[in-house]
């Protein structure tokens, strides 16, 4: 009986490829796209996952976790299976698999589709899965510590760096799309806004006034929030208010620099602490709503499967499918960052050995998922109106009027008066060129919820769908500083000693003082750019992020090798040859590519070319000419130090004698008396 | 009611990683029932410490 409702799941996921396969209509519906991607997973999971962990990594439930060898009533707690599955899933959601699949829809909905689906079984969930498993058999080490214990100090070391520099890019674009989400829009600005008293109010509740009862003061911040969330529409119509929360970009940009420096040195109970809960709430229960919404409402896919841009001439962003789709979707197929999430809090809780397949491979499929449903609510947007939005305004002309007619030549329809009337719907003064995904993601999601609730919320849904992503990212940017500047100070210390003092406050605040100043000269240099910005720095943080995989699978391949199981050590040795494929082309492309477009080189020449002639005055020029060169030398930097990890793990696979599985516990015994 | 109740706090604690300070204090009983014990306020002073000064918890 088990067997046959694994077969019928198999046979479902076939027929949602089946129809997808055979389309040739249209339009599709989003209900084949769910089939084949939950079926395929399915599958997955109860084959690949299940070979990986009783072949592969040998799970063994006689073998104590961590979490009861080590159990402090503190971070080592034993966690029920389901729980930890959604906190590990909390963790690692974010707004990567949501911007993403977005940007990438410009090709259409094929290559996103089959590469979320198909990345993430054979790459991202397997990374996940094995780094997980992995650190919870050495008593929960991070993924910096087992590249130094396995592979090497140096090793360690450019790992740690490959980490700074992807967080680095990280913040930025992910400020970017806030940006991109907020300029000229004073609701949001208002809503965001109301989100650092609220946080401050939190913070005193549960640290001074009812010390520790964080439960009481989120669900308290949850209700405020959405007070902040109506109210915004009256601020934004009010003569007197609105024009004070209308803000431009680089303002925003400075604002959002200076909360991040100050959220980063500040105690965390004030700022950050109370937003994580917050964010984290809100995410739940907005993926959950997303899902009930595709769910019910099966909206129809007006994007065709495959777009004219998949030749690299596409607006959103330039270079061809491959291998610039791959790049573009990174969370949600594969993502390095998640590597650093499962060898940090999660494998401290897991209860028994064989939940790891659950929580690590199951975790990563769920984030899959939610990525499929973000290009589905782009890819159900009307064509015209996805390109309108997401193709900066110079591509479309520079006015709506030139950009119903550069839309009509790209072969698709927007009538006059149709983005004015959607803008108006959602209570936005314009949507034309809001490039960054968010915007768009937004647009989607409030008509799949108006589907579901009825029309007359649109603007509230699109407003509740941008104080969710902006919450959540600018969330990331507190943590993702702090964590940076840690990171910072721990390499600074090696040169100069006081540096590693994360107690002296001088060095916390020229540490954090030099991660915001990183990010930050990023993200001004995106929001400043002519183009937008989403168009050149969301390849280079893709790039980062999958090169940052690239290190997580060649730490994985060192464990399985490890741990004698040598000849299964394909399982990532797959995906990471793919991943060295893509990230090497598109590595290589960014910056030598003779297109302009694409080329970062080739960008900075063709501007000194026009150096005074065209447009743009000298010192612009000049400061994009830079820009361009900076962004080329860091991804040839990303390349080198990642290639430097991969060979330096390869060296450790030839030479390293192969163990077994007794001997991995010896190991980790040893390490273990070594740190006590 | 009340149980389910609680068991629905703890539930939303570990999934957003919140301090629980009643497993901790479960912990301390039973393992070292003669070591003394954190109050709320430094266990959750302690919790803030250990969970903001390391890795990153979030992912983007």
């Amino acid at each position: 009986m088990h067997r046959l409702a694994w077969i019928l799941v198999g046979l479902l996921g076939a027929a949602g490829w089946g129809a997808i396969a055979l389309h040739r209509g249209e339009t599709i519906n989003a209900a084949w796209l769910v089939l084949a991607a939950v079926g395929t997973y399915l599958v997955a999971y109860r084959l690949y996952a299940r070979f990986i962990a009783s072949r592969v990594l040998a799970l063994d439930d006689g073998r104590p976790t961590p979490a009861h060898r080590l159990a402090n009533g503190r971070d080592f707690v034993a966690t029920t299976k389901w729980v930890l599955f959604g906190h590990h899933f909390a963790a690692i959601a974010g707004a990567g698999p949501l911007v993403g699949p977005v940007l990438a829809a410009q090709f259409g909905y094929l290559p996103g589709t089959l590469w979320i689906v198909i990345g993430v079984i054979l790459g991202g969930a397997v990374q996940d899965f094995v780094i997980l498993a992995g650190s919870m058999r050495r008593d929960g080490k991070s993924l910096g510590q087992m590249a130094r214990d396995e592979i090497g100090p140096v090793t360690g070391i450019l790992a740690m760096i490959a980490i700074l520099a992807i967080m680095v890019i990280l913040l930025a674009v992910l400020a970017l799309v806030v940006v991109r989400a907020l300029e000229d829009s004073p609701w949001g600005v208002f809503t965001i806004a109301c989100t650092i008293p609220i946080a401050l109010v939190m913070g005193f509740w549960m640290k001074v006034w009812r010390p520790g009862r964080t439960g009481e003061a989120t669900a308290f911040g949850v209700a405020l929030l959405l007070v902040a969330l109506v109210a915004g529409r009256h601020v934004a119509e009010s003569a007197t208010w609105g024009p004070l929360f209308t803000l431009d970009g680089e303002t925003i940009a400075w604002a959002i620099i200076g909360y991040g420096f100050v959220a980063s040195v500040i105690p965390v109970w004030m700022l950050l602490c109370p937003r994580d809960y917050l964010s984290t709430f809100l995410k739940i229960g907005t993926i959950g709503a997303l899902a009930a919404g595709i769910l019910l409402t099966l909206p129809t896919i007006h994007l065709p499967a495959l777009t004219p841009f998949i030749d690299g001439t596409g607006p959103v962003f330039a270079g061809a499918l491959f291998p610039f789709c791959f790049i573009t979707i990174a969370c949600g197929a594969i993502s390095g960052f998640h590597a650093l999430v499962a060898s940090g809090t999660t494998p401290k809780m897991l209860d028994r050995e064989t939940d790891a397949r659950l929580i690590g491979y199951g975790g990563m499929l769920m984030e899959s998922f939610v990525a499929m449903m973000a290009l589905i609510a782009a890819a159900a947007l009307d064509p015209g109106v996805y390109f309108a939005m997401n193709a900066p305004l110079p591509a479309l002309g520079g006015s709506i009027e030139t950009a119903i007619t550069t839309i009509r030549g790209w072969g698709f329809t927007l009538e006059p008066g149709q983005m004015e009337a959607l803008a108006a719907s959602v209570g936005e003064s314009t949507l034309l060129a809001r490039t960054g995904g968010a915007p768009s993601l937004a647009v989607g999601m409030a008509q799949i919820f108006s589907g579901v609730f009825g029309g007359g919320l649109t603007a509230l849904w699109y407003h509740f769908a941008i104080m969710f992503e902006a919450l959540f990212i600018l969330t990331t940017v507190d943590t993702g500083t702090r964590v940076g500047r840690f990171m910072f100070q721990e390499l600074a210390g090696q040169v100069v000693k006081p540096m590693g003092r994360t107690s002296w406050y001088p060095a916390t605040v020229v540490a954090s003082a030099a991660i915001v100043a990183g990010w930050g000269w990023f993200l001004l240099q995106g929001v400043r750019d002519p183009m937008g910005g989403i168009n050149a720095l969301w390849p280079l943080f893709g790039i980062s992020n999958q090169l940052l995989a690239a290190v997580a699978l060649s730490v994985g391949t060192t464990l399985i090798i490890r741990r004698g199981a040598r000849r299964h050590a394909w399982i990532t040795l797959l995906p990471l040859a793919w991943l060295l494929v893509i990230t090497t082309t598109a590595s290589w492309q960014k910056v030598w590519h003779t297109d302009p477009r694409i080329g970062f080189l080739s960008r900075a020449a063709q501007l000194r070319d026009t150096l005074g002639t065209a447009g743009l005055d000298v010192a612009t020029t000049e400061r994009l000419i830079r820009n361009a060169q900076v962004n080329a030398t860091l991804t040839a930097l990303f390349l080198l130090v990642t290639w430097a990890v991969v060979l330096a793990s390869a060296r450790s696979w030839t030479r390293s004698e192969t163990r077994d599985a007794r001997s991995e516990d010896a190991l980790v015994a040893v390490g273990r008396q070594a740190t006590a | 009611m009340r149980r389910l109740l609680a068991r629905l706090a703890t539930l939303l604690r570990r999934l957003s990683g919140m301090p629980d300070y009643a497993a901790y204090l479960a912990h301390c009983r039973t393992a070292h029932p003669d070591r003394p014990v954190l109050d709320e306020r430094a266990f959750f002073e302690e919790y803030l410490a250990r969970r903001y000064e390391g890795g990153p918890t979030r992912c983007c």
